[in-house]
């Protein structure tokens, strides 16, 4: 099957390509993607990027218009149904409204400071993705829009998406948790666990190594005060199936995560921490207690010291 | 190779980037992997085949830098399948169904070689949601532009007008 020539230099050639890639491969992984490799890939995003804008604001109105076509039966049905839910989230609107203003008096009387609702947001839209086994995303913004590698991203629900592994001037990509090598720091109810994705699953598996209750199926898991990825609060998915605590106190159960990277067009990058040389010098002069705005509008108060230092897993 | 030759290589080459990181990473059904597409049919042009492997190399490090994997990973892979493309590639030469079941399954090759080689290194990434099934959609897919575009994309890189005329 396999034939040789005279003078061929393929084999030769070929095994020269391979070693430069175990060799490249080997430097990124010993570099953890810094270094050299992080500016080469800076460098060729920066490049491909303007194209790939351009390519985007063609092919995305063809894709939805394609979307459109194959949803046209159930398009008025869709439309009535998101009208209902424009109605219902407009009367919840003002209701979180009337919260706000009870709760901004409640700061003035206690003298609290905010911090989590001056999370700075930036809006950014899908574009592409790298290949179809990348699960990463390809997102608008870039550098010059304040975005840095390792900001948390959320979808427009508020649900956790992934975090910024790259970014160039004009664009970012975007790992989410359900491929991303790291685990997220999660709580549920009040036991702190760790999340970590799975092979051929959007299911997360959740491993809390100190349980003291079971958890069981639809109890929300959120980002926990000891994640040095996501600030605290912030829903990521709830429990598929009920599990108890072994022997050891170990519990293993899935989460199904509530957003869906698959499907996103648009997300938002939080700038988190807000600003670190604040940071660090609130936690050094120590102040008693501050107030984070959690997503769901709950205000839960916290020690600076908690949402510092641990590890993500 | 000429300057007109590597232009046209090179331009393939970006297209399917382009196109691969853009609209078809929105696509369900229809997913192909256009890069690796591009190498295969590279091998069945008159390019020196040693510049085959080179453009294999750097296809899929386009790929990777654009990516979120390790670094390397898809030029390996490319150019794996861009040797084996070209030590096959008189099989393909026997009719347009032929180069479009030949490319399916160097894709089916390289995808399964780019999934070992992603798990031997630890990239959870790529083996996401559905990545059996991509391993079916990815080869068929490309298996069907093959049979649609190979003679163009032959006789565009070779400037030769008769080229994969079957009759």
């Amino acid at each position: 099957m396999l034939s040789r020539q005279p003078g061929d230099r393929t084999l030769p050639t070929l095994i020269t390509l391979l070693v430069v890639g175990v060799l490249l491969m080997t430097f990124d992984v010993r570099s953890e993607g810094g270094g050299v490799t992080g500016v080469l890939r800076a460098g060729t995003q920066s490049i491909v990027s303007p194209l790939q804008k351009a390519a985007a604001f063609v092919v995305n109105p063809v894709v939805d218009t394609i979307d459109s076509l194959s949803n046209v039966a159930t398009l008025r049905e869709t439309n009535l149904e998101l009208q209902r839910r424009v109605a219902a989230l407009e009367a919840s609107l003002i209701a979180v409204d009337d919260d706000l203003a009870r709760l901004e008096l409640y700061e003035q009387l206690y003298e609290l400071e905010t911090t989590g609702s001056a999370l700075g947001r930036t809006v950014a839209e899908v574009i592409g993705r790298p290949d179809p086994f990348d699960r990463a995303l390809i997102i608008d913004k870039g550098t010059s829009d304040g975005i840095a590698v390792g900001q948390p991203v959320i979808d427009t629900n508020g649900f956790v998406v992934g975090s910024v592994q790259q970014v160039t001037t004009g664009t970012a990509t975007i790992v989410p948790i359900t491929v991303g090598p790291d685990g997220v720091a999660v709580t549920v109810e009040d036991q702190r666990g760790i999340l970590l994705p799975q092979v051929d699953s959007n299911e997360l598996r959740l491993d809390i190594f100190d349980a003291r209750e079971p958890v069981f199926a639809g109890q929300r898991v959120a980002t926990s005060s000891a994640s040095v990825r996501f600030p605290a609060g912030y829903p990521v998915g709830q429990v598929v199936a009920d599990a108890a605590p072994s022997n050891d106190g170990a519990l293993s159960t899935t989460v199904s995560p509530f957003a869906d990277p698959d499907n996103l067009r648009v997300v938002v990058v939080l700038a988190w921490p807000p600003d670190p040389v604040k940071a660090i010098t609130a936690e050094e002069e120590s102040e008693p207690t501050t107030t984070t705005m959690p997503p769901d509008g709950s205000s839960t108060t916290s020690t600076p010291e908690g949402s510092s230092t641990a590890g993500d897993g | 190779m000429r300057i007109r030759t590597i232009l046209v290589t090179a331009s393939l080459l970006l297209l399917a980037v382009v196109l691969q990181t853009t609209l078809f990473s929105q696509t369900r059904v229809f997913i192909p992997d256009l890069v690796m597409l591009m190498v295969i049919l590279l091998a069945l042009t008159r390019l020196r085949p040693e510049g085959v492997l080179g453009i294999a190399f750097l296809g899929g490090l386009t790929i990777d830098l654009l990516g979120s994997s390790v670094l390397g990973l898809r030029a390996i892979v490319f150019t794996i399948v861009a040797y084996i493309a070209i030590r096959t590639r008189e099989r393909a030469d026997l009719g347009r169904i032929i180069i479009g079941l030949w490319a399916g399954l160097l894709t089916f090759g390289g995808v399964v070689l780019l999934l070992v080689v992603g798990t031997l290194f630890g990239q959870t990434i790529i083996l996401g949601e559905g990545v059996v099934d991509l391993v079916v959609l990815v080869p068929l897919a490309n298996a069907i532009l093959a049979w649609i575009f190979a003679p163009m994309v032959v006789r565009l890189v070779d400037r030769d007008t008769t080229a994969f005329r079957y009759a």
